[in-house]
């Protein structure tokens, strides 16, 4: 059984430790990760500006990375999502399609994996902390990931949990768009932050670095504490 | 200029019998398939399976309906007889001093003898002198009553089909609204009263078929809700029987 | 204020404008929140819903598909029934055939109801032009009429405008002081308009849905000025987009189940009506002669292109625009065009053909998919938008400079090489810019991002620099898996081999 660990080029960059948190954490329960070093970027920034030529450059390392897996795990729902457009992105080339539809089907984010495959919503963690949880949309929303995170979390010893006001709405990231549209991005974020701080919360929790990275830049940029975290690094912690 | 604007109307007719053809000939091409000339087979017509088969009691028709149409600022009253119908409506009559009536022609309404009960009040009846104005008469009017031809207990509405003797202003120009609702008219789905429609065909159908589920609202002025815009602004269901 | 229309001239230009109107934001996001929830109560409480936006959506897809033959049996039915069908290809067209109409009623006045298609022609301004009176009646409408505006929402056209604003309009029209309260305002229009519904010539409405086995047509409203316009004038002129048919009075349950929930949460609007022919004979009510023209502009280029056919699935109920937090904080103005949200950045560009010439359109989402959950037909408008960009780009009208960004991002991405390479780089290059382990520059690319945030500092190493030490770590001592997670993993490869022999695979779980 060969597991493997699609890292995204964001927690390979900027947030090992996330990677690092997952790693631990499912080895815990007996999965040894391997990781393909030849993988780069799922291509989403590319694909979602319309470069698709570009796009299938990057798709193609991934593609080649997982080639001979048997599970394919991620802590991004976006990322993970972006798995399930390589089959409209080949849609082409019946070779390249055929890989996609084989790579797609044999995807997980994080969540999915603890929850749907290796059937734990129970990590034995701790963590006697106020936490808010913001659902990033692609994961919410293309993978369908709403409940599992959730299951997760409310299974945490001293945790917590309360709900984010208008929690399904976009932190404002949308990759380019961010840049692109920075003011409208802008003011989504400041409202997404408005929110977070109105819980009180001393945590926040995500699946998504990107969205994460969007959130606590703002929050950092208003001198306010609340620490910004992936669900892997906060369960982590918490079995330490 | 009779015979100049039917002149007009026949070149405007030729002119969009020659386009119709180009145009589904142009959506058929654009399709990618021949022009269909037979029906096509329509699997999804129509609610799913589970909903057609769902239906409530009278008892539970009466109260959804009943708690649907108040719910959006509706009055219901639930009557055992057309005489109680009666003396509902003059009584409101009486307590609004309305001057001016004007109900349908039909002979449920006829029964209930309102021009002998309302004596203050001008009661006119639709479309019984064909050298009125009725939309005016409509207009002027403080109440209109019409029997409802269906009634909906699942989104609280009431269907009124217009005909020779029943204006569509009669439900739509007076201040307020009676309706008369004979209870075994009270169906549960939206569904059963629209199959009628398609059972009755194009020929068969009238000229107006009209859903009421309510008083005029609006809520564009700062989503603030106003009752009464254009329609009437107070409408009673009296479910008899 | 930024409540103007097309005062920018770009999505991002105006949106500043929007961005900068404090009021304009808190009316959007208050009345938009308030649709949300309604219809978050209305579809929890009727249920089933993903079974009806299914039902939903397969009735439209199976209508779109057979266009030619049901358009053609709605045209036959509806001219049996003694309606004057006519054909436009353009906007163009449509105008020409409305005032030839008007012309030929000897109209003075024209009493309209809330028509999309009707702003999409701009149809006023053409009727002023030949010195007929045009007069919008529903209350929304009206108001924008008045400004001199777009709507900037599909169902509520004045979201944007508060009651004093509102006040001022109506004082300038009534020529005395009107109070800034609802009722005050409302029942000032009820008055004046009744006169206009009387002395009109011609009723003017769009078409919600058109049902082709009887040739009827149907019209959601709360307010009753559709029936007005509809009931009380000689001449009724209906437009009607080529695409708005369904086959059934049976496929209009499913219509009335998700258009008013979706809109605005109600069970069902106050009125609907189904219309078949100009009176009859006999009635005493209702025009004696009845128009409608079937409209295309730019509808049928969607048409046998599979990325786009199901735009024309759209019943504009708006709720793209309510789930919309792009929409939310700008209002509908920015989009510079008669269809804003979501839907009007993919409908806009999509009718016209002109990708290019929309600038930013498409790119003002940040594709959160809020708009597909919320559609009661499963529109996928935000691959719509990607699709959009996509071919933007390929038709080579991309942006030079993104271009050549994205080359680099895939000689980079391309190779684990040059990526582990550039991260290299960059370590070295932030060391100008990292102050206490953040960057705050505000000069170049990072410039629109830092506006509103802080960067971290990329770390000294990345993830793929520390994995040989940490699966060396892991691999010692690493313990057995439990047996039933390895069985149900072992399973669940095998089940996934035997679909793909199957020919199925490529949707995923979940």
């Amino acid at each position: 059984m060969k597991v493997s660990l699609f890292i995204t080029c964001l927690s390979d960059a900027l947030f090992p430790r996330v990677g690092e948190a997952m790693v631990r954490l499912l080895a815990k329960y007996g999965v040894s990760l391997e990781f393909p070093t030849v993988q780069t970027c799922c291509g989403q920034p590319a694909f979602n500006s319309g470069y698709w030529k570009e796009a299938r450059d990057s798709a193609k390392t991934i593609l080649d990375a997982f080639e001979d897996s048997d599970f394919v795990i991620s802590p991004s729902g976006s990322c993970t999502g972006m798995i399930h457009h390589y089959p409209k992105l080949f849609e082409d080339d019946p070779i390249m399609l055929q890989r996609a539809n084989k790579l797609q089907s044999k995807s997980y984010e994080f969540t999915q994996f603890l929850v749907q495959v290796l059937g734990v919503t129970d990590v034995g963690a701790a963590f006697p902390h106020k936490v808010t949880y913001h659902p990033s949309c692609h994961g919410s929303r293309i993978l369908g990931v709403k409940d599992e995170p959730l299951a997760l979390i409310q299974q945490v010893k001293g945790l917590e949990l309360v709900p984010l006001p208008f929690a399904e709405d976009c932190c404002g990231f949308g990759g380019t768009f961010a840049v692109k549209m920075a003011d409208i991005s802008g003011a989504m974020v400041s409202e997404k932050v408005d929110h977070v701080l109105e819980t009180e919360a001393e945590v926040l929790v995500g699946l998504d670095m990107a969205c994460l990275l969007n959130i606590a830049g703002n929050l950092r940029y208003r001198n306010e504490p609340v620490r910004v975290m992936h669900l892997a690094e906060l369960l982590y912690e918490g079995v330490k | 200029m009779a015979d100049t604007h039917k002149q007009w109307l026949e070149k405007l007719e030729a002119d969009s019998r020659a386009k119709q053809e180009q145009f589904m000939n142009d959506i058929a091409a654009k399709l990618r398939h021949p022009r269909m000339a037979l029906k096509p087979q329509h699997p999804f017509r129509g609610a799913p399976d589970f909903w057609n088969a769902f239906e409530w009691s009278v008892e539970e028709r009466i109260k959804q309906f009943t708690d649907n149409f108040l719910s959006v600022g509706g009055h219901v009253a639930r009557l055992e007889t057309m005489d109680e119908a009666k003396s509902f409506i003059v009584q409101k009559a009486d307590e609004m001093s309305a001057k001016y009536v004007v109900r349908q022609n039909q002979p449920e309404l006829d029964a209930l003898d309102l021009e002998g009960a309302l004596p203050a009040s001008k009661v006119s009846v639709w479309n019984t002198d064909s050298e009125q104005y009725w939309r005016a008469r409509a207009a002027e009017a403080d109440f209109g009553i019409v029997l409802a031809d269906h009634a909906v207990a699942y989104t609280g509405s009431v269907t009124v089909l217009s005909a020779e003797n029943k204006g569509r202003s009669v439900s739509l120009l007076p201040t307020v609204l009676i309706i008369i609702i004979p209870i075994e008219r009270l169906k549960t789905r939206l569904g059963e009263v629209l199959a009628t429609f398609d059972e009755a065909g194009h020929d068969h159908l009238p000229a107006g078929i009209h859903f009421i589920s309510g008083p005029s609202r609006s809520s564009d002025i700062e989503n603030d809700l106003t009752i009464g815009v254009h329609g009437p602004g107070i409408v009673y269901a009296l479910l008899v029987g | 204020m930024g409540t103007g229309a097309k005062t920018g001239a770009t999505v991002k230009a105006r949106a500043d404008l929007a961005l900068n109107d404090e009021f304009l934001r808190k009316a959007v996001r208050f009345t938009t929140e308030r649709l949300r929830n309604g219809k978050k109560k209305a579809t929890d409480e009727h249920g089933n819903w993903e079974e009806w936006r299914e039902r939903g959506r397969q009735i439209r897809l199976h209508t779109i598909a057979h266009l030619d033959y049901y358009l053609n049996l709605f045209v036959n039915n509806a001219r049996a029934n003694g309606v004057h069908v006519h054909f436009a290809n353009t906007a163009e067209e449509a105008v020409k055939l409305t005032l030839d109409i008007a012309e030929h009623a000897g109209a003075k006045s024209v009493v309209k109801s809330k028509s999309m298609v009707s702003e999409e022609l701009h149809l006023n301004h053409a009727l002023e032009s030949i010195g007929v009176e045009a007069v919008e009646t529903d209350l929304g409408e009206y108001i924008i009429q008045l400004a001199g505006e777009m709507p900037s929402h599909i169902v509520i056209p004045a979201i944007h405008k508060n009651r004093y604003q509102i006040a001022d309009l109506l004082s300038k029209e009534a020529g005395y002081t009107l109070p800034p309260d609802t009722t005050a305002l409302a029942g000032f229009v009820r008055k004046k308009m009744r006169e206009k519904f009387l002395e009109a010539e011609i009723g003017m409405t769009g078409c919600n849905f058109a049902i082709a086995e009887t040739g009827s047509m149907v019209l959601f409203e709360n307010e009753g000025n559709a029936r007005m316009v509809s009931t009380v004038p000689k001449t009724q002129i209906t437009l009607m987009g080529m695409e708005r048919i369904i086959p059934s009075w049976a496929d209009l349950e499913v219509m009335a189940t998700l258009l008013p929930r979706s809109a605005t949460g109600q069970k069902l609007t106050m009125y609907m009506s189904g219309i078949t022919g100009p009176r009859r004979a006999e009635d005493a009510d209702g025009p004696d002669e009845m128009h409608i023209i079937i409209i295309d502009n730019g509808r049928s280029l969607q048409l046998g292109d599979p990325e786009f056919q199901e735009l024309l699935n759209c019943i504009r109920c708006g709720a793209c625009l309510n789930a919309c937090p792009v929409y939310r904080h700008i209002g509908g103005h920015a989009y510079g065009s008669t269809y804003s949200g979501p839907i009007g950045a993919v409908l806009t560009p999509s009718l016209n053909k002109n990708i290019a010439e929309w600038d930013d359109i498409a790119n003002a989402s940040s594709l959160c998919g809020a708009c597909y959950e919320a559609c009661p037909v499963k529109i996928p408008l935000h691959d719509m938008l990607v699709y959009l960009r996509r071919r933007k780009v390929e038709s080579g009208n991309g942006s030079m400079m993104e271009s050549i960004g994205m080359q680099g991002f895939a000689a980079v991405m391309g190779s684990s090489a040059r990526l582990g390479g550039v991260l290299r780089l960059g370590k070295l290059g932030q060391k100008l810019v990292v102050r206490s382990g953040v960057i705050k520059t505000k000069l170049g690319p990072l410039k629109g991002w830092n506006t509103y945030r802080v960067t971290p500092s990329l770390p000294k190493e990345s993830f793929r620099d520390r994995w040989d030490t940490l699966d060396q770590e892991l691999k010692h001592g690493l313990k057995q898996m439990d047996p039933t997670m390895q069985n149900r993993m072992e399973e669940l490869v095998k089940k996934r081999e035997q679909e793909e022999k199957q020919g199925k695979g490529g949707h995923g779980h979940g």
